[in-house]
């Protein structure tokens, strides 16, 4: 059997996929199945009258219809998982149906029952809700001012928590020869998957079962709290992730919808299914970043930087979500140093709530925008000092032979060399002949810009000391199970939820290699609480690092017992028995071997066994890792902006990620376009713009402009490999690492080719008409 | 969102002062209008009946009718309730006369709530337009009606 850990092989997920075999939440169809439709608020805050539901229920084909009132007794509200220490934090949960009040546009006042989906839609107009209008505050500044409303009596200012980490001694600054100050605005996005939410439940009366099938990234987490406000033990709740259109963490977390569907299952004991529009998907699913970051640097004038400081003001949205507090504190302030050495750091975080959808992890979670601030600020330090943008990434990258590198706010770098991967990154560009390229171009009235981005990214989340210290309100270890069956193939079960990111392949790759057997005898099966041991899903690049760190020692034990039992069969000590490449044989004794199928066989029929060996062949790990990983790389993009419209053009992007060891370089390479994809999108394109008012103006494509294949140019990708120490793959996460890096490249490039016109940052998206201002106004100053 | 909207009248300037506030020519001009009665003094319910782009079905609407400078300018306020959403505007009415002829200008502050908001509103603009269009020359015409 040739080794397949590092192979290029095709996805084993594809083929059902692509050929329409998918079997999505939306593919299930029960006997006497009903539909649900919500009825959503179009106020962003109101106060709520009354909800008249009578002309609704006298439509032929619905069966019932829940207000606020109906089930406020009955379904407990959703308290957000991560409740972050120390921040005076004052979570507000997400009630199912909103009763006296609503807070953003999109909220849920009432479910409608029916036998269709259509009659279902129907009877929303039916109903009718008398609200009195609010004043609303959708941005979070304007939130914290004295004269603004507040949306809960018992939060004073609409703030929720206000976090701080770190020092800097105040003197620092005070004598720094340079400080630069910089306020960037990471704007509100909105996850896209192209499967909206779903969920269909299915309850037996007789045995008090309930089966959910959702959209969800981590199906124990839903089940935990599912069972806890719909009042189900876990033992008769069953989650099941079927087949899943993409998540990008906005299927993190946990919503009221498809409660209210296991309820409504329950209640009227027949089947339930609801399926998010688009539409309603742009209101109603979390949002994401939002965050305003005030960052200083303080360095001396040759180069060094000596301090961080930021200030981020992020906006929760109405409610607290699931990770809402987490992301723009721990992920996000944790990290503010970026790939550098930077004796000292400061973080403030304040929490604010406002009226719109709450905010929640997206792609990179915290880290995007920690790595935007500091690779924008770097570059304003750069033009203060005179010094070219990588000039200054060179004296304060962590230099190589410093790991593990423990970085000012205590994160534990774990490998590498950050300063290779930079040199890579100018060398497969040509940096050196790009800027001369840049001059004549400038010369020639083109405007051509260069943007570097080295970022580090806090992955693999996490041991789970760390988790309980950081108020996560759970664990973050891992399962795997490999159960070897009688003719050798193989089962991996995992309870990390994979749903796009190919782990069934790589998984699948590793197991081959420990095994010696094809990766066609291999499957994995996850994202069903019944037949998984406990997990806690896919999301912060973790589920190879962490769940894959499981898989080695789970494999390990499976080739350790095999091993025993060989050694009995060919009557040996264990420890003369190699085990290599699917076969078990004793040196110097040709004839003494048994192949990888045949212990299996032996095993499961347990015939003759060495004396205290149980029967069966499966190994399970519990892997709790030592710590977090870090992917990090250099990214440099190329861009030309066009002096009539001011539409940026990507030229050429090139990326070199040290991602730790790679076990499918496809998936990888893969995972790294799609997160730069999105990073770009973010970048260039894509914002939730609501009202004054709050009503969401961009809740369409028509709106809310999504990247597509042909706005990219050919990414060109490469690797270095540094396994990571913290687990037993080596591996360290990649699905984060594109989206963020990629947007502050995007815009040191833009600005970089904007310096003629004394451009020194804009807000993203950087679109036509923001770059054409600008060139405008610097025309003018000029 | 502003929306500004221009229509001339052949028609001299005291006629369309006159006429434009009629609550006939009022009911037989406004598009797919069902129902349109006066209140109170200057304050109109109607019921439309509308089918331009996002903006479709039954808008339940209130109007009304202050700061009148006759023959010059009068202010609407437009509250509309339909499926799609809720409309709020306050329309300024100018009455200027150009030869023969008479020019009304409509500057509108628009407020819309719902889908209209989220799928409509760049394309809501438009659809006020060809919506206001249908409105002024279907006065018109019924204006010659009336003095003919």
């Amino acid at each position: 059997m040739p080794y397949v850990v590092g192979k290029p092989l095709k996805r084993k997920e594809d083929q059902k996929l692509i050929t329409g075999h998918g079997h999505f939440t939306d593919d299930i169809k029960l006997p006497d199945m009903l539909y649900a439709a919500m009825k959503r608020s179009q106020y962003a805050h109101a106060k709520i009258k009354s909800v008249q539901v009578d002309e609704a229920l006298k439509l032929p084909g619905v069966i019932a219809i829940y207000t606020g009132s109906d089930v406020q007794d009955k379904i407990k509200s959703i308290r957000s998982i991560w409740l972050v220490p120390g921040c005076d934090l004052i979570p507000k949960d997400r009630v199912p149906l909103a009763t006296d009040k609503v807070n953003y546009v999109g909220e849920a006042v009432a479910m409608v029952i029916a036998d269709s989906r259509y009659v279902a839609y129907d009877a929303l107009d039916l109903i009718e809700v008398e609200y009195e209008e609010l004043p609303a505050v959708v941005h979070q500044e304007e939130a914290l001012e004295a004269t603004a409303p507040t949306i809960y009596d018992d939060v004073p200012n609409n703030i929720a928590f206000t976090w701080k980490a770190g020092a800097v001694p105040e003197d620092i600054f005070v004598n720094a020869d340079v400080v630069v100050k910089q306020r960037f605005y990471e704007q509100r996005v909105v996850a896209n998957p192209m499967e909206t939410r779903a969920a269909v439940a299915h309850f037996n009366p007789g045995s008090g079962e309930l089966t959910l099938w959702c959209t969800t990234q981590n199906p124990h987490i839903h089940r935990m709290t599912y069972s806890d406000i719909l009042g189900i033990p876990e033992t008769k709740l069953r989650v099941i992730a079927p087949d899943m259109g993409g998540g990008f963490g906005a299927k993190i977390a946990v919503y009221t919808e498809e409660a209210l569907v296991a309820f409504a299952a329950m209640d009227l004991k027949q089947p339930v299914k609801w399926i998010e529009n688009r539409q309603e998907h742009f209101l109603a699913t979390s949002h994401a970043r939002d965050q305003v970051i005030t960052t200083e640097l303080a360095g001396t004038k040759d180069g060094k930087i000596l301090a961080i400081r930021a200030k981020n003001i992020a906006n929760l949205g109405a409610y607290l979500s699931t990770m809402g507090a987490g992301v723009p504190t721990i992920d996000f302030g944790l990290m503010i140093t970026g790939a550098y050495t930077i004796p000292y750091a400061e973080c403030e975080t304040i929490g604010v709530y406002t009226n719109t959808t709450p905010t929640d992890a997206y792609r990179g979670a915290g880290k995007p925008e920690a790595s935007y601030q500091i690779e924008r600020i770097v570059n304003l330090y750069a033009d203060k000092i005179g010094m070219d943008q990588v000039e200054v990434r060179r004296i304060n990258l962590v230099p190589q032979g410093s790991f593990p590198y423990t970085n000012a706010m205590g994160c534990n770098y774990d490998s590498g060399d950050y300063q290779k991967v930079l040199r890579t990154a100018l060398d497969t560009i040509n940096y050196d002949e790009l800027r001369k390229e840049q001059e004549e171009a400038r010369k020639n009235g083109r405007l051509v810009g260069v943007g570097i981005s080295t970022y580090v990214e806090l992955c693999g989340l996490g041991p789970s000391k760390v988790a309980g210290a950081i108020g996560f309100g759970g664990g973050l270890w891992e399962n795997s199970t490999i159960r070897v069956h009688p003719s050798g193939k193989v089962t991996i079960f995992t309870g990390a939820s994979p749903h796009g990111q190919g782990e069934k392949t790589t998984f699948s790759q590793v197991v081959a290699d420990k095994f010696g057997i094809p990766v066609e005898d291999i499957e994995l099966v996850s994202g069903d609480t019944l037949i998984n041991s406990m997990g806690w899903g896919t999301y912060g690049s973790r589920t190879t690092p962490v769940a894959g760190g499981a898989l080695a020692l789970a494999a390990e034990r499976v080739v350790e017992k095999a091993k025993t039992i060989a050694a009995h069969e060919l009557e040996v000590d264990v420890s003369d028995v190699d085990f290599n490449n699917g076969v078990f044989s004793v040196n110097g004794h040709p004839e003494k071997v048994r192949t990888f199928q045949e212990i299996a066989w032996s095993a499961n029929n347990a015939w003759n066994l060495p004396e205290g060996v149980e029967p069966a062949l499966e190994g399970q790990s519990f892997f709790d890792p030592p710590d977090f990983v870090y992917p990090f790389g250099a990214h440099i993009c190329v861009v030309e902006v066009d002096q009539d419209t001011g539409m940026v053009k990507l030229k050429k992007y090139v990326c070199v990620d040290d991602v730790g060891r790679i076990i499918n370089p496809l998936i990888v390479e893969g995972q790294i376009h799609g997160g730069i994809a999105q990073g770009i999108g973010q970048a260039l394109w894509e914002q939730a713009v609501y009202s004054e008012k709050g009503q969401l103006l961009s809740g369409t494509f028509m709106d809310y402009a999504m990247p597509k294949a042909s706005f990219f140019p050919m990414i060109e990708s490469s690797f270095i490999e540094s396994p990571s120490p913290v687990n037993a793959l080596g591996v360290k996460g990649v699905g984060e690492a594109g989206t963020t890096a990629a947007p502050s490249a995007i815009v040191n490039a833009v600005i970089d080719a904007l310096k003629p016109f004394g451009v020194v940052d804009l807000e993203m998206p950087l679109t036509p008409e923001k770059v054409w201002t600008a060139m405008q106004e610097g025309r003018n100053i000029k | 969102m502003k929306i500004e909207y221009t229509y001339k009248f052949a028609l001299p300037k005291s006629t369309v002062w006159t006429y434009i506030q009629d609550e006939d020519v009022l009911r037989n001009s406004l598009p797919g209008c069902k129902s349109f009665e006066e209140i109170t003094s200057d304050v109109y319910v109607a019921e439309l009946g509308l089918n331009t782009g996002p903006v479709k079905g039954l808008f339940a609407a209130e109007v009304q009718q202050t700061d009148q400078i006759p023959p010059n300018s009068y202010r609407l306020h437009v509250k509309g309730k339909g499926k799609p959403g809720e409309i709020n505007a306050i329309a300024e009415m100018f009455l200027e006369e150009t030869g023969d002829s008479t020019e009304v200008a409509c500057i509108a502050e628009v407020e819309v709530t719902g889908l209209l908001a989220a799928v409509g509103q760049r394309v809501l603009g438009g659809v006020a337009k060809v919506i206001l269009g249908q409105f002024f020359k279907a006065a018109e015409k019924e204006m010659v009606k009336v003095i003919s």
